[in-house]
């Protein structure tokens, strides 16, 4: 477990943190804060989940990252040492629904990213094509969404998550909307992606397992007021499958102790 | 028709019989009833004289193609013009939700309008040429396809807006990439209303007063109690009419494939 960073010597501030949240106390409505005193920094390629209830502001911190709400709050919010600004090309931002563009086939959607962001054509279609085998849709580049499943299309929308060269990701329960099956096939696809090519990721998700599975560290907050309840490296080596983990005796332990340390941190 | 080629074929062609033979025996009818005089030819025509019309003046003749070419294109101006202002006043008001707000009842107003009283206006501002009949097809069209572009533009899919504006758009990316594409749909279905409204406000134009046209032809021989013309004209407009709509429907289909 990792205590607050204190701005203590030299070499810390200038390893610069690809994300650095300072004390941040926000509210919607007077009362109970959304989120309440949370500090949070995350180095750079650090593959980072956060986990809690609904309620609990987690995709509220992760809109705040990414520009798209604008609350009064208090405390600091730093991405790459930079304000959080919408549209900032240091990150791509993935929902938890596909989005794709039903008038676009596989290839454009994937290709979507880039093309917003300015990549030449030439490049961006090769990129698209290079991702969409990756995720397993090749042979799929000229189907529409509406001609994909649920899994395939959210694959779409991985490879155009990570066609994008930003040094940041953040997901906000990408897979939360699929059946066991799928889910499993797509967590172990993200973490292959990651693991092929490292960037910070901030996953948002309400399942403690996925979480585990897939990332460095696991931060797990309660409700009302949204605090940090436990902070967990996660010491389960790299490059991992996340099917052969379903079997790991660590994984369940690991799952074990942070259930028992998420309960002791709701009864306070 | 594409699994089983025989058996559709085979399908279109008891389709095509049974109507031949349906039109044939109400055809056959109304002959023998006006030969009859059960059914005045004076206010009915018949149809061996609604053919005999059709023959001399599209086949033998090539008068009322020159006037059937009249009302086409000003029912294209109409309709072009129409479409073209109303998708960007759409557009405005989408931008600018306070005009609209604010203007919102005089364009109901307008919109209330039984739209024909204007022709007198029209015609006394635009003369008898083409411009006072694509004026009534324009204020027909015109509301039309505003109302399904301001709606199109309001439905889009608020997932695809946050996932632009994260990668960072400019306005005019949003709007070409993600608003316009995604309001197709609904204003396409605007779009196929429109024309036949912008082909009514042209007729209704020429009948009222115009030089040329179909409309103007109808209102003619209807004054002259040529009534195999105006049946034989008014064949001819079902038949535009239904062109106009599988023209769109073609158009839609390949456009909005991705549906």
């Amino acid at each position: 477990m990792r205590s607050i960073d204190l701005p203590l010597t030299g070499n810390v501030v200038a390893q610069q943190a690809a994300i650095e949240i300072r004390d941040l106390t926000l509210s919607f409505t007077a009362g109970t804060p959304t989120i309440d005193r949370v500090s949070l920094t995350v180095p750079h390629g650090q593959f980072l989940s956060i986990v809690g209830p609904s309620g609990c502001g987690k995709t509220t911190m992760l809109n705040l990252l990414a520009g798209l709400i604008h609350v009064p709050h208090s405390g600091t919010v730093r991405i790459q040492g930079r304000e959080p600004r919408l549209g900032d090309h240091g990150i791509a931002y993935m929902l938890a629904r596909d989005s794709l563009l039903p008038w676009r086939t596989a290839l454009e959607n994937a290709a979507y990213g880039m093309e917003v962001r300015g990549v030449a054509a030439e490049r961006r279609r090769e990129r698209a094509r290079d991702l969409l085998v990756r995720v397993g849709l090749g042979g799929f580049e000229k189907s529409y969404p509406k001609q994909l499943s649920h899994g395939m299309r959210q694959r779409c929308a991985l490879a155009r998550t990570f066609a994008l060269d930003s040094p940041i990701l953040l997901m906000d329960e990408p897979f939360g909307a699929l059946d066991a099956q799928t889910k499993l096939q797509l967590e172990e696809l993200l973490v292959d992606l990651w693991q092929e090519e490292r960037r910070t990721v901030v996953f948002i998700t309400h399942d403690l397992g996925e979480a585990i599975a897939i990332s460095d560290r696991v931060v797990v907050m309660g409700a009302r007021p949204g605090r940090i309840v436990t902070d967990v490296e996660i010491p389960i080596k790299r490059p991992r499958s996340v099917r052969e983990l379903q079997k790991d005796h660590v994984y369940h332990e690991l799952y074990a102790h942070i259930w028992e340390m998420l309960e002791q941190g709701y009864k306070k | 028709m594409n699994a089983s080629g025989a058996q559709g074929w085979k399908k279109l062609a008891m389709g095509f019989a049974s109507h031949a033979g349906f039109l044939a025996v109400l055809l056959a009818t109304w002959e023998w009833a006006a030969r009859m005089g059960l059914l005045d030819p004076t206010f009915f025509g018949n149809p061996a004289g609604i053919i005999s019309f059709l023959w001399a003046n599209f086949v033998q003749g090539t008068h009322l193609w020159i006037e059937l070419g009249w009302s086409v294109m000003s029912t294209l101006l109409a309709f072009i013009s129409g479409s073209l202002a109303a998708v960007l006043t759409g557009l405005i008001f989408v931008i600018f939700p306070r005009l609209e707000r604010f203007l919102d009842p005089y364009f109901s107003a307008l919109n209330a309008l039984p739209r024909i009283a204007l022709a007198p206006l029209f015609i006394l501002w635009f003369g008898l040429g083409i411009g006072s009949k694509i004026a009534m097809g324009f204020t027909l069209t015109f509301f039309i396809v505003l109302s399904s572009t301001v709606a199109g533009m309001r439905g889009i899919n608020q997932d695809h807006i946050v996932l632009t504006d994260t990668l960072g758009a400019s306005p005019r990316q949003k709007f070409f990439l993600v608003t316009l594409p995604g309001a197709i749909p609904v204003i396409f279905s605007g779009l196929r209303l429109g024309l036949i409204y912008a082909l009514l406000g042209v007729i209704a134009g020429e009948i009222l007063a115009a030089e040329h046209g179909l409309g103007q032809q109808l209102a003619y021989l209807a004054s002259t109690f040529n009534m195999n013309g105006v049946m034989a004209l008014l064949v001819v407009l079902a038949w535009l009419g239904m062109a106009a709509t599988s023209g769109m429907t073609r158009l839609e289909r390949h456009l909005l494939r991705w549906q």
